[in-house]
């Protein structure tokens, strides 16, 4: 026997042996049926629609399928979002993994690599190309390959309190950064011990969104990007990240910022003039502030000068189909009947999806449903929102993504403490983020 | 009921055949006892193989391995690789992370050992001693999630804590927004919750101390100090060892509080090994990494507490 003969049957005895546990887990598997009648093939649909509103919003539509469609029935299962990708790879890894999946978008490469998302046949991949804008469908893509339907997109623009601007004397939100260090100087106020009393632009250490996602957002409406085209290497090093960075720390300095400040808290309660968030939050605001949330205000983004095209970040999740799901072609086709198929929904025709995540106050990256519904009596904060879908840039989703990002977030936080200058952080973005990057290829 | 295990008496001797020497059968017996004991241990032995020698050896397997995490059959063997990329340049891994895992561990262990000292011998001179031994063990039996959350809010600007700066005409503290308070502020707070366990051992250690010793001292004119560090000190050695261990084992360990309070930030100020591992298993699907990073942990675990018995027993030969 050759050394590479010796090598697989190596590997085979030890792939046998380490998919036993796997195939003891499979034995327990519940039946998912064959198609036959009075057998219907039964479809899980694993997602992060775990609770309240949105797990309602998707039993809907899915409740809709099965009474509908005799041969094929689906069932929902849901997790929180921070177990998400977790769960993905404990179910696949025991071989119980759902047949569609619902992965945050920057998980993408990381799922391709690993084998686990399937590609979309070639006439789903025409109508996600079609039916979505470039961002949506870029998020749901890697290697140019689409990878599923995009389902709720987010994009990026700047919430502002009416009332504190109009408190400070500003009439209108910034439309420069110029304008934007401005009005977060005359909104901050403090007392005399430094306590925070209103920040006047909310930098905040909470969580991904908060650092990661307004310094991405910031640095496509600075023209530069934080990987390279193949994604492959960092980009971040350039004039238009050391211009984020600084912006951002010329508002620490000044005590217009101050990190440490949990903006969901602070900025219902008055306590943030200006923050840059996702659309998703419109929703949650509005419950949380109750009347207050007619002071709460949505503009573009801030461009670094007058005149320069606007930009910003998206981000979003997909619904594809699992590599190891036994009815791929039953997956698709309900995919493709939720988010595809337009139905009257409000005097207009939209798919499920788009009157779905509408329903929740979100948005999908079909512009036309969104227009279609918005124009009906939908909330104007999510009109810029919507509008950035037509310019925003997808976050990158490679292999390593999800730990390109929190390096980042990490080089972000030591900035805004202290902790690191400009072009040290930048420095250390490139050396960590590229070291990690090449390990995940 | 037979007891197998109890010595037998000796059996008549058979006719027309030769008896056994006394060597022979002292032997069949304690084959036999042994069958007996390893049968009784089965169970046990069994538990521990599916739940500690499995996940061990598949841990080895992978720090040896690149595997992302979704398919038993693509694990694919890359030697050393992981344990280099840890220590590579600029990776993070050895400073800050093990750098911030051993100053934690050092500084829970400080400061729940003096704590702990401190509260035990007062609480052995009281009346009440239950309840106050109650009273320390109640953040034991709180869960992580809702200690770390109530201390965050201490912390945060408008909080208790600076509440109380604030009352003395002190300004305000980031306590874990700014990377210099950040991880002696968890380590506070780490210290604070472990304390109870502490005084339980210590107070169970004080105990033992023959009152004898105390009076003769007295007799002698010793004072406090000298009696707390010639005759308390010395005999509570170890209890003390026990706490010290423990509490570095713990601290070197400590995943949870950090996770609630700082997620590791700001920047990498407060990231421990327990939450890096975790991150790049669970978040980046980098399996191999994550278990070399994981028996990085446990060679340094095994070396502190291998020196910290070798430093009581050689100061205990010394005493």
């Amino acid at each position: 026997m050759t050394s590479y003969g010796r090598r697989r049957a190596g590997l085979s005895r030890r792939t046998v042996a380490l998919a036993l546990p796997s195939a003891l887990l499979g034995c327990a598997a519940p039946h998912r049926g064959t198609g036959r009648p009075g057998d219907s093939v039964v479809l899980t649909l694993l997602s992060h629609y775990a609770s309240g509103a949105l797990r309602t919003a998707l039993q809907g539509p899915v409740d809709e399928w099965n009474a509908t469609h005799d041969r094929v029935k689906v069932r929902t299962t849901a997790v929180e979002f921070s177990d998400l990708l977790t769960t993905f790879m404990v179910r696949q890894a025991a071989g119980r993994g759902a047949d569609i999946l619902q992965p945050y978008c920057l998980w993408t490469g990381q799922l391709v690599r690993a084998g686990v998302l399937r590609p979309a046949p070639s006439g789903h991949a025409g109508e996600i190309r079609r039916g979505y804008g470039t961002a949506a469908a870029g998020s749901a893509s890697f290697g140019g390959r689409v990878y599923g339907y995009p389902t709720e997109a987010q994009t990026y623009a700047l919430y502002y309190n009416r009332r504190l601007l109009r408190e400070a004397g500003v009439g209108t939100p910034p439309r420069t950064w110029r304008e934007l260090e401005e009005t977060a100087r005359r909104t901050t106020r403090r007392d005399r011990y430094g306590n925070s009393l209103v920040q006047g632009f909310g930098l905040s250490t909470y969580d991904d969104s908060t650092t990661v996602g307004l310094t991405l957002a910031l640095l496509s409406a600075a023209g530069g990007r934080f990987v390279t085209a193949d994604g492959r290497s960092t980009a971040l090093d350039s004039p238009a990240g050391r211009a984020v960075l600084g912006l951002q720390r010329r508002l620490v300095d000044a005590g217009a910022s101050d990190p440490g400040v949990n903006v969901y808290q602070a900025f219902p309660s008055g306590q943030v003039a200006m923050v840059v968030g996702a659309g998703w939050w419109t929703d949650s605001l509005k419950s949380v502030m109750g009347a207050a949330y007619r002071d709460v205000g949505v503009a573009p983004l801030p461009v670094p000068e007058p005149g320069d095209r606007p930009a910003t970040l998206a981000t979003g999740f997909l619904l594809g189909v699992n590599t190891a799901c036994e009815h791929p072609a039953e997956a698709w086709e309900f995919l493709r009947w939720l988010n595809a198929e337009k139905v009257p929904v409000r005097d207009a025709r939209v798919t499920r999806m788009s009157a779905l995540q509408v329903s929740v106050g979100s948005l999908t990256g079909r512009a036309d449903d969104m227009r279609a519904l918005l124009g009906r009596g939908g909330d104007p904060n999510l009109r810029p929102f919507l509008d950035a879908l037509a310019y925003a840039v997808p976050e990158p989703n490679g292999p390593g993504a999800q730990q390109a990002k929190s390096l980042l977030r990490k080089n972000i936080e030591a900035l805004w403490t202290g902790q690191q200058s400009v072009a040290e952080s930048l420095r250390a973005v490139r050396r960590q983020v590229d070291q990690e990057v090449a390990r995940s290829w | 009921m037979v007891n197998t295990l109890a010595p037998k008496a000796p059996a008549p001797r058979p006719l027309g055949r030769r008896p056994a020497s006394p060597a022979v059968e002292g032997r069949a017996r304690h084959r036999r006892q042994s069958v007996v004991a390893y049968l009784f241990l089965t169970p046990a032995l069994l538990f521990f193989a599916v739940f500690l020698i499995l996940p061990l050896g598949f841990a080895l397997l992978l720090s040896l391995s690149r595997w992302t995490g979704f398919d038993l059959g693509d694990i694919d063997p890359v030697g050393l690789d992981n344990f280099a990329a840890l220590f590579a340049d600029g990776a993070t891994f050895l400073t800050p992370v093990l750098t911030n895992t051993l100053l934690f561990a050092l500084g829970t262990v400080a400061l729940a050992l003096a704590g702990s000292v401190l509260v035990a011998t007062c609480v052995d001179r009281l009346r009440f001693q239950g309840l106050w031994r109650t009273l320390y063990f109640l953040p034991i039996v709180t869960t992580v999630v809702a200690v770390g959350n109530v201390w965050k809010y201490m912390y945060e600007p408008g909080g208790l804590v600076n509440g109380v700066l604030n009352a003395l005409g002190f300004g305000s503290v980031a306590f874990l927004a700014d990377p210099d308070t950040a991880l002696p502020s968890v380590i506070v707070v780490h210290a604070w919750a472990s304390l109870g366990s502490a005084i339980l051992i210590l107070t169970a250690g004080l105990k033992s101390i023959p009152e004898s010793y105390y009076e003769a001292a007295a007799l002698d004119g010793a004072g406090p100090a000298t009696v707390f560090r010639k005759i308390t000190l010395p005999l509570l050695r170890p209890s003390l060892l026990f706490v010290c261990v423990t509490q570095f084992l713990t601290g070197l360990q400590s995943f949870a509080l950090i996770s609630v309070m700082t997620k590791g930030g700001p920047g990498d100020a407060t990231a421990v090994a327990a939450l890096e591992m975790y991150r790049r298993a669970f978040s980046y699907g980098d399996w191999g990494t994550a278990s070399a990073a994981a028996f990085v942990l446990f060679a340094v675990v095994l070396a502190v507490t291998l020196a910290q018995l070798w430093l009581f027993r050689r100061k205990g030969e010394d005493a």
